[in-house]
């Protein structure tokens, strides 16, 4: 776009496809007065609507769903990749490190990736169709076990030329056979032989007299072309001349069509099995070009046989012989044939040369086939057909993204380096342009954050993190910060991760936050737990002082039973408690002094000094509790039938109150709530006591 | 243990809870999916009806709820099931379900706020169905009531957060367990207000502990509480035994007092723990009695005091929660973290 016009703040013109509209639901009543819009996650924008009196946050998807895989299926896929994927990187570095070098080329990795390839391959099935039924029905001509995907043909489609090194022998018969999978596709996008044998199949049961039909014939022809060579046979037999009532006077048509038939099953191939499909395979070439050879002249024999003259049905005659000339690769008659380019191509390599060629004169012979053929409207696999066949593995790469995303390229980019080793450095070499990392790590960065992005997908962005040595841990300890502390599920799974990938101080600072935030939120004690967990002692520091201003009021009265599982929590002394580790004690001071108020037992009494000489010997217990402990105390302090404080204790706790003194004059000292005759009450009592002391010692 | 068949349904939709819903023909086997569809916001209670040839798992009913479910428990209520779930936005609801009668199928529910103000929280019903218990990460526990058509509820405790409970399980009409923070087990007695009546707090590893997420009490054995909970923790305690736990697993089982060479299977969150109802074992022995658990690591195992742990299923994602069918007690149903369930059934 000229940058003038949008400095003038005139309208930039669409250009391209027409742009998408989304209907907002808001219900609000108009007039919206502001409206404003930012990205939320994945594909969403997030909108807020304020008018006069209300507002509302609606969130649009942007939808860029594949119209073949709902988004829900895509998932599937993206579960089920994380296992053959993680094992096909721990062999390659198993193998690297075993091998000394970094590449793992290796004369049997191919095998490795072949199995990777079947795994994932057998994700990406269509949904099954409903069985078909069991009493085959005559008229059937078109059967398909599940719908076929444009994702899974693409990605046969590198396996085959890029992985599988057994089959390369027979290449076009895979091709052959790919083709017979995945030629319905290409219907959306103009007509195909599928397409047509699907219309005519529809229409057959108002068909009378199939044989006077030009479609039947036309058919035939078209399915013989791209070897599909058990619907023609089931077609030709229900040829008229079959019937029974006619079978006497078209004796000689009949025998003329049954010829054809077993001519056409009896097709070499070059294959090692053939799938139960009709034809004979042969494995190796030596045997498939004797018998070739041997069944052309068959063919051409019947081409010239007398026969033809003396049968009256002339439809018959020229559409039989038609289908010879197919059989005997008469070019003209294939390219009538055939729809598209493919098409053509594939019966090309069945009757023109049948025999195997290199990659080259294939890539030659498809740009004859798109010359003949030539099309306005192309399937987004005809682009990544052409690219493999150029053999040029970066425009693989971009037909990939451009038309089936970068689950694909991710995935597939292991295929496209299994054999050659070419392609692995290519791919795997360090580019300046791209900020030093390697076209094979840009891919896997870029469908991590596809993965990142949705709630139910972020916990397998990590596999594919790790394996990129430049940035991948970068983004991932990012995407570990990123997620919400809210639910306990969330938080344990995040911090789980962390674990399995060693980042200690990940799952640390996740815990604080999470500390903090329940802290916030009015848990504390899962805010302590957290805290604790994360062995935040600043932090935990920092609440306990607000902790201890809410015990002093509280923890006396009938709401201790509240505080009772927050101490247990705390524990006595085992973890970082910042400070808190006192409540414990108090907790233990409270206990026996509730039990010495009731009772007149010295035993008891003296085991509850024993907890308050504990508390004041403590550097952990807070200045502004000595006081009130004092006080809690003065009972035991004025033990009636005799001294239970000692010369020197006594001495230590009229040191804490003169300390005391001190720290009053100090700016931040906070009175505590006693009664205002306490602080003289205390030391009167702690004076008798170290004066009976004193007697008694 | 001989051969194990594993069928696995994917559901599209999260799973955020499985239970076998108590069987009332030995014919018709049902199973309750809590579902929640993050592309629509959409969260949901099925009841799915199990089919044995072609096995299968085919929704017949379906509940949508205002929020995400955080627990869910079933049981027989007036003989007819009752399923309870509370959700993320701390709602109660009841469904009277009945899948022979659609007619019959019924709900009443309690509103957000007015037992718990936050997520995450744990519900327990009674057997029998009369009485629910339910306890949350606020430190709040209120008892709910069920009547024919309608709920009574009172709050039984409220910590003010200083506490928060994340699992309880009913132990007899009047006692009941919860657990939370800490490893730190709780035991109530409804006829003693004001508090739990006894505490636990886990403390064999000085360096780390965790949350206990599932309790488990054998009606043979009411004084035992089973609880499993993060770093793999599967332990028992003994209420006349107060303060030795009995370790049955986890990374901190070793260090335990009297609890050397402790197996441990998983070392990640033990989303649930229920006793094995499949294994016939001594019940006269002292010994505590063998459990299932599921785990965040993706194995799903029967463990027993002193033995080796058994895997039945081990998944390369978490398994968040799994049902122990009482009626068929060798079945097992289990909630994958990739959208999907897997019923297994032991031979």
């Amino acid at each position: 776009m000229p940058s003038d016009t949008v400095g003038n703040g005139a309208l930039v013109p669409l250009s391209g496809d027409p742009p998408a509209l989304y209907p907002l639901h808001h219900g609000l009543a108009p007039p919206i007065c502001r409206l404003s819009i930012s990205w939320s996650r994945g594909n969403s924008l997030r909108l807020s609507l304020f008018s006069a009196a209300a507002a509302k946050v609606v969130e649009v998807k942007l939808t860029s769903e594949d119209p073949e895989i709902p988004d829900a299926h895509w998932r599937r896929i993206a579960y089920g990749s994380v296992a053959p994927f993680a094992l096909l990187q721990s062999r390659r570095s198993s193998l690297s490190t075993l091998m000394k070098s970094p590449s793992p080329y290796h004369s049997d990795w191919w095998e490795n990736v072949l199995q990777y390839s079947k795994e994932i391959g057998s994700l990406l099935g269509g949904s099954k169709l409903p069985p078909s039924p069991i009493i085959e029905d005559s008229k059937t001509i078109v059967k398909r076990g599940e719908e076929p995907t444009s994702l899974k043909a693409a990605w046969e489609l590198i396996e085959i030329f890029y992985v599988d090194k057994q089959s390369q022998a027979w290449l076009p018969e895979r091709l052959v056979d790919w083709l017979a999978d995945y030629d319905s596709l290409f219907t959306s996008t103009h007509e195909t032989i599928h397409g047509k044998l699907v219309d005519f199949q529809k229409e057959l049961v108002n068909i009378q007299v199939i044989e006077d039909d030009p479609r039947y014939w036309d058919l035939l022809s078209s399915a013989l072309s791209v070897g599909w060579l058990d619907i023609v046979v089931k077609m030709l037999r229900l040829h008229g001349s079959y019937q029974l009532d006619q079978l006497s006077n078209r004796e000689l048509e009949n025998g003329l069509v049954e010829t054809v038939a077993t001519l056409i099953s009896k097709m070499p191939r070059l294959r090692p099995e053939s799938g139960g499909k009709l034809g004979e395979c042969y494995k190796s070439k030596p045997d498939f070009i004797k018998c070739w050879e041997k069944w052309r002249s068959q063919i051409t024999k019947l081409d010239c046989s007398p026969f033809w003259i003396q049968c009256d049905n002339q439809q018959t005659v020229e559409g039989l012989r038609n289908l010879l000339q197919i059989l005997l690769g008469n070019t003209d008659s294939l390219c009538m044939a055939t729809c598209y380019w493919i098409e053509l191509y594939i019966s090309h390599f069945l009757y023109i040369r049948p025999f195997t060629m290199g990659i080259e004169s294939m890539y030659n012979l498809a740009q004859k086939c798109i010359q003949l053929k030539p099309q306005s409207n192309t399937h987004r696999l005809t682009g990544l057909m052409v690219g493999i066949l150029e053999e040029n593995t970066e425009v693989v790469l971009a037909e990939c993204s451009r038309e089936f995303g970068p689950w694909l390229v991710a995935h597939a980019i292991e295929l496209l380096t299994a054999r050659s080793e070419q392609a692995e450095v290519l791919l795997h070499e360090e580019r300046y342009n791209l900020g030093g990392i390697s076209i094979v790590e840009l891919h896997r960065l870029v469908y991590a954050q596809i993965l990142s992005s949705h709630a139910l997908t972020w916990q397998i962005a990590p596999i594919y993190l790790t394996s990129c040595m430049k940035q991948g841990m970068g983004l991932l300890e990012n995407l570990l910060y990123r997620q919400s502390v809210q639910h306990n599920n969330v938080l344990l799974k995040n911090i789980e991760i962390c674990r399995l990938y060693e980042l200690d101080h990940i799952s640390s600072n996740i815990m604080k936050i999470a500390g903090v935030y329940h802290w916030k939120h009015g848990h504390k004690g899962a805010g302590v737990f957290w805290l604790q967990q994360a062995q935040d002692s600043s932090c935990l520091d920092r609440i306990a002082q607000q902790l201890f201003d809410s015990v002093g009021k509280s923890i006396s009265d009938e709401s201790f039973k509240q505080w009772e599982g927050m101490i247990e929590l705390l524990g006595s002394e085992s973890k970082p408690a910042g400070g808190l580790e006192f409540l414990h004690k108090y907790r233990d001071f409270k206990k026996s002094l509730q039990k010495v108020s009731g009772g007149k037992s010295t035993e008891i009494a003296r085991q509850a000094v024993g907890s308050l000489m504990l508390l004041m010997k403590n550097p952990s217990t807070p200045q502004r509790f000595w006081l009130p402990l004092l006080y809690d105390s003065l009972k035991l302090i004025n033990w009636k039938d005799c001294p239970l404080l000692g010369v020197s204790e006594t001495n230590l706790l009229l040191n804490k109150l003169q300390d005391l003194s001190l720290a009053k004059l100090r700016p931040n000292y906070t009175e505590p709530s006693l009664p205002p005759d306490a602080l003289s009450s205390i030391r009167l009592a702690l004076a008798t006591n170290l004066g009976r002391a004193i007697l008694d010692e | 243990m001989a051969a194990t068949a594993i069928h696995r349904f994917p559901q599209y939709q999260y799973v955020d809870a499985v239970r076998w819903l108590p069987q009332l023909s030995p014919l018709e086997r049902f199973a309750v999916l809590a579902l929640f569809d993050f592309d629509s916001d959409a969260s949901s209670i099925q009841i799915h009806s199990l089919t044995p040839n072609p096995f299968s798992l085919q929704p017949q009913f379906s509940w949508s709820l205002p929020s995400r479910i955080s627990s869910l428990k079933t049981s027989l209520f007036l003989r007819k099931p009752l399923i309870v779930a509370s959700t993320a936005a701390g709602s109660l609801h009841f469904l009277f379900a009945d899948p022979s009668d659609d007619s019959l199928n019924s709900e009443i529910s309690l509103p957000e706020g007015a037992l718990h103000s936050v997520p995450a929280s744990s519900v327990d019903l009674m057997d029998g169905g009369v009485e629910c218990v339910t306890v949350g990460e606020d430190g709040k526990v209120n008892l709910v009531g069920v009547g024919d058509s309608n709920l009574s509820y009172r709050r039984l405790f409220d910590s003010g957060g200083l506490v928060s409970y994340t699992a309880a399980r009913w132990a007899s009409t009047v006692e009941f367990a919860t657990g939370g923070y800490g490893f730190s087990l709780q035991w109530w007695d409804q006829r003693k207000p004001g508090g739990p009546v006894s505490h636990f707090k886990g403390n064999w590893d000085k360096n780390s502990s965790g949350i206990v997420h599932s309790i488990d009490i054998h009606p043979s054995r009411k004084h035992t509480c089973l609880a499993g909970g993060s770093l793999g923790t599967v332990f028992a305690w003994d209420l006349r035994w107060q303060q030795q736990p009995i370790m049955l697993s986890g990374a901190g089982a070793g260090t335990g007092a009297g609890n050397t060479m402790v197996q441990s299977i998983s070392e990640s969150e033990v989303w649930e723990v229920q006793y094995d109802r499949c294994i016939k074992s001594n019940t006269s022995s002292t010994r505590i009695l063998p459990s299932m658990i599921c785990s965040e690591d993706g194995i799903l195992a029967v463990i027993e005091q002193g033995e080796e742990p058994v895997e039945l299923l081990a998944e390369a994602c978490a398994i968040n929660s799994f049902d122990i069918d009482r009626h068929n007690p060798s079945d097992v149903i289990c909630s994958l973290e990739w959208e999907a369930v897997a019923i297994l059934t032991r031979q």
